[in-house]
């Protein structure tokens, strides 16, 4: 008696549920669109950040260079020990030259912080990452060192660590066995947000010339953003579609 | 086994079980220092110090989770304020501002390395992290004179060593 009772009460709960189930399923799929669309219009304003850079190659000398790929190296406590192929690199000097007009440029190259950044696709474990700042990271607690990330990324921006490290700085955690790159100097981002000047910016920035600009992609009222509408700039194998976060003028 | 070697093996017997009494320090003394209790380790709390982030006792059931949560949230989502932070525990339990001085990880006199040693913890979160809080040190040689070129790299790199900005 009890139990059909039981069956008599539950029968509406049941249909409730169902009719739930049913909405549910509806809202999963509006959601699944809606994160579609905003995917496409990633670069249109929104209350995120997307951090970036913007480097005037030709407001940079050789000697900027040098400047900026020590200052990133005073900052985190990485060097190179022997300039060889498998020396740490967050941030390395390119020469271009032009071969019809033999005009040499010198600039900077680090992780481009891409948007759609092949490193975090191949990963296995989920240690590369994208913060949602745009800020490409590998969690080092996570990466195992199988340097896929190292293969996938077509600007080289990463190098793996093989020898056991001593004096490692507070800010900037390494250690043997895992992949890194720059981290747009994430510590600094982190306590000063948009006012941030990443270290190799401060090295070259000097008498309020900007050679090397950081800001919020998003924002279009930032300086970089105004930067970039007014005057342009070109990213390094725009081809690929990675959607960099660093932007270059003059090359 | 012949009855001759047994009783000889019973002679070498006893002659090993009266051999600490023949023995000028008594082994009594030396066996109970060596295999006996080992003292529990009572790390120094750093000096000025009021408290620490939470109470003792929680701290020493509960570091290593503090830390672990703490690390995903900073890693993952940027966030630094935390109280839970291995660099604000390496700045108040271990500050250094010279190499000559700096005590560091896997020697027992560290803060960690102590109760590590005595709970048979193995732990790499040093293989990575600082094991020493640099302080006011970090800030002087990341301001010292910039001349460029590797030689002032390597400059940098003694002065972190030594503990000194000229």
């Amino acid at each position: 008696m009890s139990t059909e009772l039981d069956n008599i009460e539950l029968r509406p709960a049941r249909r409730q549920f169902l009719k739930g189930a049913a909405a549910a399923a509806a809202s999963l799929v509006a959601p699944g669109v809606l994160l579609y669309s905003v995917g496409q219009a990633s670069s249109a304003g929104t209350d995120k950040p997307r951090w970036g850079l913007l480097i005037d190659t030709n407001a940079l000398s050789e000697a900027d260079v040098d400047a900026c790929v020590e200052a990133c190296q005073r900052e985190h406590g990485w060097h190179s020990a022997d300039g060889s192929a498998t020396d740490a690199q967050w941030i390395r000097k390119v020469h271009l030259t032009d071969l019809r007009s033999g005009e040499k440029q010198v600039l900077p190259m680090m992780c481009q912080h891409c948007a759609e950044p092949p490193c975090v696709d191949v990963c296995p474990t989920g240690a590369s990452f994208k913060r949602a700042d745009g800020i490409v990271l590998v969690n080092k607690h996570t990466c195992i060192g199988c340097r896929y990330c190292m293969m996938a990324c077509p600007y080289k921006a990463r190098s793996f660590i093989h020898e056991t490290l001593r004096d490692q700085l507070p800010v900037a955690p390494r250690g043997k066995g895992t992949v890194e790159s720059c981290t747009l100097c994430v510590h600094r981002v982190d306590r000063d947000g948009a006012d941030a000047v990443p270290a190799c910016a401060e090295a070259v920035n000097r008498g309020g010339r900007k050679a090397i600009l950081f800001g919020d992609l998003n924002d279009p009222n930032s300086e970089i953003s105004r930067r970039l509408r007014e005057q342009g700039a070109t990213r390094v194998r725009a081809d690929l579609g990675l959607d960099p976060g660093v932007h270059y003028q003059g090359v | 086994m012949s009855r001759c070697s047994f009783k000889s093996s019973l002679a070498l017997l006893a002659v090993l079980l009266c051999a600490p009494a023949l023995l000028p320090v008594s082994a009594g003394e030396v066996a109970s220092s060596s295999l006996g209790e080992v003292a529990v380790p009572e790390p120094a709390k750093p000096a000025g110090a009021e408290a620490c982030v939470e109470p003792v006792e929680v701290m020493r059931r509960e570091h290593m989770n503090f830390l672990l949560h703490q690390r995903d949230e900073t890693v993952l989502d940027g966030e630094r304020g935390s109280k839970y932070s291995l660099v604000g525990c390496m700045d108040c339990h271990n500050p250094s501002d010279s190499a000559e001085t700096a005590v560091r990880y896997p020697d027992p006199e560290h803060f960690c390395a102590g109760c590590h040693l005595y709970a048979s913890v193995r732990i790499d979160c040093f293989e990575c992290h600082a094991d020493r809080g640099l302080g006011e040190l970090q800030q002087s040689l990341l301001q010292a004179p910039f001349d460029g070129g590797l030689t002032s790299l390597q400059t940098f790199h003694d002065q972190l060593e030594k503990g000194n900005v000229d």
